[in-house]
């Protein structure tokens, strides 16, 4: 796994600017660790799904519906 | 009868009694109640008992049966609802204070549905705030603690309905389950439960966690009382955009074919790995125990599957939060400190961390139905470990490591989520401690009775689930 990236209250700041989330000092400084944790974990699966195998792959936010294991 | 004898009937046994007039619903509703009263100061399963409604559901059920008007197997039948369920004219907090006066004018289709069979809504139970948690310690309601221990904690987040129906105050109850919330506290207290697949139970007017992976079920104590109940709320939903139309299946009647001929996957280096050494015991000689009612087990690869944790926290962080952003605004300082910090993590991802994780939750199902080709089910444990003290924030499971919490609940019954699988926890035996450990059975899409089949056959075959905390 890559390095977690530098995620700091002041990106936080930047993200909850975005996001129109205005947040604490206090919260923001808290959230920077646990979020350069999971962004980390996400990026490598960023990394994983980029792989030229999963080209074909499309985001599934609904199942098709067919039972007996027909994807 | 007496009311101590009547606590341990399953729900087809006082149906049964019910349903030839030797058991009154009102005496077996009455005898729910006292243990209500009796245990739950200790446990905190519930957050609102209806006790004056629940008498006269079951006073009205007696009379019809007595006039020869018997309505099945659920008719006069105590279960508790999650309160994260809609029941009009009784609140319904999930949980929150956000929504502690919430009194919804209409029923979720899963209480319309147990209401025409005439079950009786004891009460509504204790949650993670928002079922976003696995420990349900709740800080509006109080923590619910584990009847086999209550310094343990009950899991989450249906730990209030796994503790009900675990200490004999209802026979049966719904739960909720997104990345695991039926299946964990069923588990951790030695009862059935099952996580359907997504569309075959209506999630019309239930408080929603994540959208694409919220499903609603039946937790009890027995596979046979599972799908008494799943029969009753399952089928196609036209109120619910997700619902499904394929049909159901004869569930009970599946229960009759025993376990012989079915095949039993097993993932190679993750069901078994990194879990505590009783659990794995433990899994161990159920495996032993179903290879001698005649099932196969094979090993089987599955080199996608470790991305799963990265891939159901980012899904199940940011579709709560974009349910809970407004009140995140405004009412911020009414969620608990966990449940808030969560809900703050989910509006800061990026929308291509959010895509990548739904397109690996499509590569994980084509790996599942890749194996579906060669066995009728995989087996993993519920959890890699036992119930860990109320309150703790780390777990250890093997070499003195001690992990978050939050992953590692996540292990294994985020898998099933994931990939749109139905999974059924049911109690295989305890550690050392005396705890319950609980084993995943995963099925095909909508191949529920599979899962039943094996899971009855098992139960006919051994007696974990005939045990009860002591109280």
């Amino acid at each position: 796994m890559n390095p977690a990236p530098p995620v700091t209250a002041e990106s936080i700041d930047h993200l909850c600017a975005l996001a129109d989330l205005p947040l604490s000092q206090a919260r923001r400084r808290a959230l920077a660790p646990i979020l350069a944790e999971l962004v980390a974990a996400a990026n490598e699966l960023n990394r994983t799904m980029a792989h030229a195998r999963y080209r074909g792959i499309v985001p599934v936010v609904r199942f098709p519906e067919r039972a007996g294991g027909a994807a | 009868m007496t009311a101590t004898g009547l606590l341990d009937l399953t729900i087809r046994e006082a149906g049964l009694e019910i349903e030839r007039a030797k058991l009154s619903p009102v005496e077996l509703t009455e005898a729910m109640l006292q243990r209500i009263a009796r245990v739950d100061k200790t446990l905190n399963a519930y957050i609102t008992v209806c006790s004056e409604q629940a008498r006269a559901v079951a006073q009205a059920a007696e009379k019809m049966i007595l006039a020869g008007y018997h309505l099945g197997p659920l008719h006069g039948i105590p279960v508790a609802l999650k309160d994260n369920i809609y029941t009009r004219g009784i609140r319904t907090t999930a949980g929150s204070k956000i929504l502690a006066d919430f009194v919804p004018e209409d029923d979720a289709t899963v209480t319309t549905r147990l209401k025409r069979a005439g079950a009786v809504i004891v009460g509504k139970t204790n949650l993670h705030e928002f079922a976003w948690g696995g420990t349900t310690d709740n800080p509006h309601y109080g923590t619910c603690r584990n009847p086999w221990n209550p310094e343990r904690f009950p899991a989450g987040s249906s730990g209030g309905s796994g503790v009900a129906v675990a200490a004999r105050t209802c026979l049966g109850a719904l739960g909720t389950d997104t990345g695991g919330s039926i299946r964990l506290p069923s588990s951790v207290n030695g009862i059935v439960g099952i996580r359907p697949t997504i569309g075959r139970v209506s999630n019309h007017n239930v408080v929603p966690l994540a959208w694409t992976m919220d499903t609603v079920s039946p937790m009890t104590r027995t596979v046979e009382d599972c799908v008494l109940m799943f029969e009753v709320i399952a089928g196609y939903d036209p109120l619910d955009d997700h619902s499904a139309q394929t049909p159901l299946s004869d569930y009970r009647g599946e229960l009759t074919r025993g376990a012989r001929g079915l095949r039993v996957g097993l993932i190679r280096d993750y069901s078994l790995a990194h879990v505590q050494p009783a659990v794995g015991d433990t899994i161990r000689a159920a495996l032993r125990t179903l290879e001698s009612l005649g099932v196969e087990v094979e090993e089987i690869a599955m080199p996608s599957i470790h991305g799963n944790i990265s891939a159901q926290l980012t899904i199940e962080s940011c579709e709560p939060s974009t349910y809970h952003q407004e009140w995140l605004r405004t009412r911020a300082a009414d969620y608990g400190e966990d449940v808030r910090t969560l809900l703050e993590l989910g509006e800061l991802y990026l929308a291509t961390h959010y895509l990548q994780a739904q397109r690996y939750r499509n590569v994980l199902r084509k790996e599942f139905l890749r194996g579906f080709e060669r066995v009728d089910v995989f087996v993993t444990p519920t959890l890699p470990f036992t119930a860990t003290p109320c309150g703790a924030t780390t777990v250890t499971i093997e070499n003195g490591r001690e992990e978050n919490m939050l992953s590692a609940i996540m292990q294994f019954t985020g898998v099933p989520s994931l990939a749109g699988l139905p999974a059924l926890s049911l109690p295989v035996g305890f550690d050392a401690e005396g705890l319950p450990v609980g084993m995943q059975v995963i099925g095909r899409p909508f191949a529920e009775a599979t899962l039943f089949r094996l899971g009855h056959a098992y139960q006919q075959a051994t007696d974990w689930h005939t045990r009860a905390p002591r109280l």
